[in-house]
């Protein structure tokens, strides 16, 4: 064994121990029950089957009935991790026969868990005939009549109980059930082969039909369990197939349901599927199943001198054949031809039939949409839309259908139809009569189901006749916004503009090329904009240097005239500093401004400036300046009030 | 004549010689096409079948066009082959979304197909109707007004002492050209994606005579789960081998043959 498949079954192992002593205290335990078929003949097997949730139970014997007889057992064991919870179920399954024929009821009783819960048993019934004829069926409660049909009096034409048609009898022997299907099978394990050895097989694969009588195209559920041992199991790249071509089957998941068990005290893993097989000719046919499965025969590699050999140097030596499932007989029977409906399409199953229509009120020649519903369990690929009756008050078009099924099987679903009726003339029409045949296998007849249908109000002329187009009005939702003319518009006489191909400008690589070269365009002018800009001296800027250069210049020879005393210099300098600024701001040259430009421009700022310029008039016009002039507190207050930045 | 003398009076002549020609040139075109005549006088004698093939003959060797697909149609729903019919009008109309006589003959074909109307509303129309090469130019025109308008200004000195413009009303121009060109191109460039997006869809309508089934995964084996009526209007999803996967109406999606399904836009099914 490899060692994750070593470390696989440990963990299997402990978790099951785990969950044997901690789940079923942790979750309220709960017992489903089943027994199937519920009608044998006599000499054939039955399989009670108790599935306890959450509790486990040590043994469990089936009441005493007089007439049957428990022939054999087998328990198992599931335990599922899901959404983060543990559970745990067992399964105790009985195979019962009858010695005689009759009706039985194993009556009702009650198991004591480990736990100390009490679970409460129902009784079931099992009817057994005695001349080995009836046909077996699954059902615990089987329909012996037909389901009340609605509306059948409706539509005095239709009946709806048909007659009741029995499949012929089997000639053959009783079927092999599932559980009891080769010879190495024991007492203590039913359906479960042996190896040589006498333990269960190491790998297995287990078929369980609905049923082994069915009719021609009849589904029939059915279940594969594929097993294998933990200690051999291997990755497995295929699925069980049909032996033989005597049956068709739905297709059914990549994967099955994997779960784990245990079997006999040996750890399983079990694959399962849900699908449903049919039959296309009626005959005793054999049913059985074949799955190419791996598993592994020895482990080779390691050395008890190497501790770590075990881990790393062990590799599985696969085995690889086909392993073969149990081998049931089905017997297929011909659908009775007497009492078959003309419209019958091969559905069989147990069918509900709705249908409805819209709008209630049309004109004519605007269809009105039917839409039927055809929901239950049965053979949908043979399901088709309800048949409507002639009628020559209405044009009938081709339905559309989708099936949703649900089931992993394709058994049960629902088939919707949409089918489209066009009145062609007024008044209040009562839609055509609409009709669902199909075959029923439990109640083995043909039923036909009456559809109700609405009175449907038809307005307008019976025979519109217009000769142009109609006005666009091109609501698509509006029928009768587009109702067209009833005649085909002529052919054109020329040939128009002519391309080779439809496939649009837009799908071609050349017009996203072109596209994007042109995008290049705007970049490369955004290239050549920042290089010229980086390139050509910006006047302006140059003009702010230079200006600033030249103020910082007269600050210097007003500092240096006031440490001079210097009036002619300070007052020749602050002026012109004033200059250069105020320049700036309007733009203007600085030796433009004169007072009476200022106060053309700014009073207020010229009463300020006022004193300023006067005192250079004076010093320069007379090349001196008055006694007692402060220079330094000319100085401040030009580089406070005057030279600091003005708002624009 | 004189031309010497009278130069202008003979282009003016010319001119108007060369106009006359080119309206008379389509008309004496159509009138000499025997292929399309011969198709034409088929329907018009009831040999639909004939004429379908005709008119198929001459999209295979001349090319498509609105009035040929629209011809082909006609002559497939007359008879009775409406799967054919409803694909050829279909075609018909993308090539000419806003032909109102291609529609009504649509909407009657997919009456008797027993489906529901399908007329395109205004904005479809529009939508549909933009011919991408002329977008093409527009966007482009764009994009290069935006580049001269850069240019333009990284020398707008040296174009104003060459044109003896103001330098100032040159920038002016160029900056407008470049903020307008901007919001203009961002905007053709929305609506051509947002329309390439909605136009983009595969279509393909059932060919298949009265339905084709619809199956659950592309296999011959798999099951059905449904059927969609001949003439339906489908969008292709996906493709497998020889199958596709659809969405008819009402999300109803599935896999349908390939052989039951016709593109509307020839080819458009080997692109998946």
């Amino acid at each position: 064994m490899t060692p994750p498949l070593q470390i696989l079954r440990m963990t299997l192992r402990l978790a099951a121990v785990l969950a044997c002593t901690t789940v079923s205290c942790l979750a309220a335990a709960s017992v489903s029950q089943q027994i199937s078929p519920a009608e044998i003949n006599v000499g054939e097997q039955t399989i009670v089957t108790l599935n306890i949730t959450n509790g486990s139970v040590n043994d469990i014997q089936l009441p005493a009935v007089d007439g049957l007889q428990v022939v054999g057992s087998q328990s198992s064991t599931n335990i599922i991790f899901s959404n983060g919870t543990l559970s745990r179920s067992m399964t105790l399954a009985f195979a019962v026969t009858a010695s005689r024929p009759g009706t039985f009821t194993i009556p009702a009783f009650d198991i004591h868990t480990e736990e100390g819960e009490v679970l409460h048993v129902k009784a079931m019934k099992l009817l057994v005939d005695g001349n080995g004829t009836a046909p077996a069926t699954n059902n615990a409660a089987v329909a012996t009549t037909p389901a009340p049909m609605p509306n059948a009096a409706a539509n005095p034409a239709f009946n709806p109980n048909g007659p009741v048609v029995q499949p012929p009898a089997s000639a053959a022997p009783p079927p092999p059930r599932p559980g009891n299907n080769t010879a190495d099978t024991t007492a203590a394990t039913p359906g479960v082969p042996r190896d040589p050895d006498g333990g269960p097989a190491k790998v297995f694969i287990l078929i369980t039909p609905e049923t082994t009588d069915a009719y021609v195209g009849q589904s029939v559920r059915m279940r594969i369990d594929f097993y294998i041992r933990m200690e051999v199991q291997a990755e497995q790249n295929s699925l069980p197939t049909i032996k033989g071509s005597d049956f068709l089957m739905n297709a059914f998941m990549t994967r099955g349901r994997i779960s784990q068990l245990m079997l006999e005290n040996q750890p399983y893993l079990c694959e399962t599927w849900g699908t449903a097989i049919a039959a296309p000719k009626s005959g005793d046919f054999p049913l059985s199943m074949e799955r190419d499965t791996y598993w592994v025969k020895s482990i080779t590699g390691g050395s008890i001198f190497d501790p770590f050999g075990g881990f790393f140097n062990r590799h599985a030596n696969l085995a690889h054949q086909p392993v073969s499932s149990n081998l049931l007989t089905m017997h297929i029977h011909a659908l009775p031809d007497e009492g078959r409906p003309a419209h019958f399409t091969g559905a069989i199953g147990h069918f509900d039939v709705t249908g409805s229509a819209h709008p209630s009120s049309v004109a004519v020649g605007e269809p009105v949409i039917l839409d039927f519903s055809v929901a239950g369990e049965g053979n949908f690929d043979y399901v088709r839309c309800p048949v409507l009756a002639e009628d020559p008050a209405w044009k009938q078009y081709v339905a559309s259908s989708k099936v949703n099924y649900r089931d992993e099987g394709h058994m049960d679903g629902v088939k919707s139809f949409e089918q489209s009726i066009v009145p062609k003339k007024n008044g209040e029409l009562p839609l055509p009569a609409a009709s669902f045949s199909y075959f029923d296998p439990t109640a083995k007849q043909y039923v036909t189901v009456p559809i109700p249908l609405p009175v449907i109000t038809v307005t307008g002329s019976p025979t519109p006749i217009a000769s142009t187009a109609p006005e666009a009005d091109n609501d698509s939702t509006s029928v009768a916004a587009t109702t067209p003319t009833s005649e085909f518009l002529p052919n054109r006489l020329d040939a128009g503009s002519l391309r080779t191909s439809l496939i649009p400008v837009y799908r071609q690589t050349w017009f996203w090329a072109v596209q994007s070269g042109m995008l290049v365009l705007p970049l490369l002018g955004g290239l050549l904009f920042l290089m010229r800009a980086r390139i050509t001296p910006d006047d302006g800027s140059a003009e702010r240097a230079q200006r600033q250069h030249s103020m910082q210049q007269e600050e210097d020879a007003m500092a240096a005239a006031v440490r001079r005393d210097d009036a002619v210099a300070f007052f020749i300098a602050a002026r012109h500093a004033v200059q250069l600024q105020l320049g700036a701001r309007w733009r203007l040259s600085p030796e433009a401004l004169t007072l009476g430009e200022i106060r053309a421009r700014d009073p207020q700022l010229a009463e300020a400036l006022e004193p300023l310029f006067i005192q250079a008039d004076e010093v320069i016009y007379s090349g001196q300046a008055q006694p007692g002039i402060d220079l330094a507190q000319w100085e401040n207050r030009v580089r406070t009030e005057l030279l600091q930045p003005q708002p624009a | 004549m004189n031309f010497l003398s009278h130069p202008w009076r003979f282009l003016a002549q010319i001119f108007l010689l060369c106009t006359f020609s080119f309206f008379l040139l389509p008309s004496s075109l159509h009138a000499a096409d025997p292929q399309l005549e011969a198709a034409n006088r088929a329907y018009a004698y009831g040999g639909y079948d004939e004429s379908a093939k005709l008119f198929q003959q001459i999209i295979t060797t001349r090319g498509y066009s609105a009035p040929l697909c629209f011809n082909l149609a006609n002559a497939d729903a007359r008879a009775g082959h409406l799967g054919d019919a409803i694909l050829n009008y279909e075609r018909a109309r993308y090539l000419a979304p806003a032909d109102r006589d291609i529609d009504h003959n649509l909407q009657l074909a997919r009456k008797q197909a027993g489906l529901q109307p399908n007329s395109y509303r205004w904005w479809q129309i529009a939508l549909r109707s933009i011919d991408w090469t002329v977008w093409l130019g527009m966007l482009s025109a764009g994009l290069f007004l935006i580049f001269l308008a850069l240019v333009g200004t990284a020398y707008a000195s040296a174009l104003a002492a060459a044109t003896k413009i103001p330098e100032r009303l040159l920038k002016n121009i160029f900056r407008a050209i470049f903020f307008a060109g901007i919001p203009l191109c961002l905007l053709l460039g929305y609506i051509e994606l947002s329309t390439v997006g909605f136009n983009n869809r595969i279509e393909g309508v059932i060919i298949a005579s009265k339905e084709a089934t619809l199956y659950r995964s592309p296999f011959d084996s798999s099951d059905s789960v449904g059927t969609i009526p001949e003439g339906e209007l489908v969008t292709v999803e996906d493709r497998h081998n020889d199958y596709l996967r659809i969405e008819g109406r009402d999300y109803h999606f599935g896999w349908i043959a390939q052989k039951d399904i016709a593109p509307i836009i020839a080819g458009s099914f080997d692109a998946k």
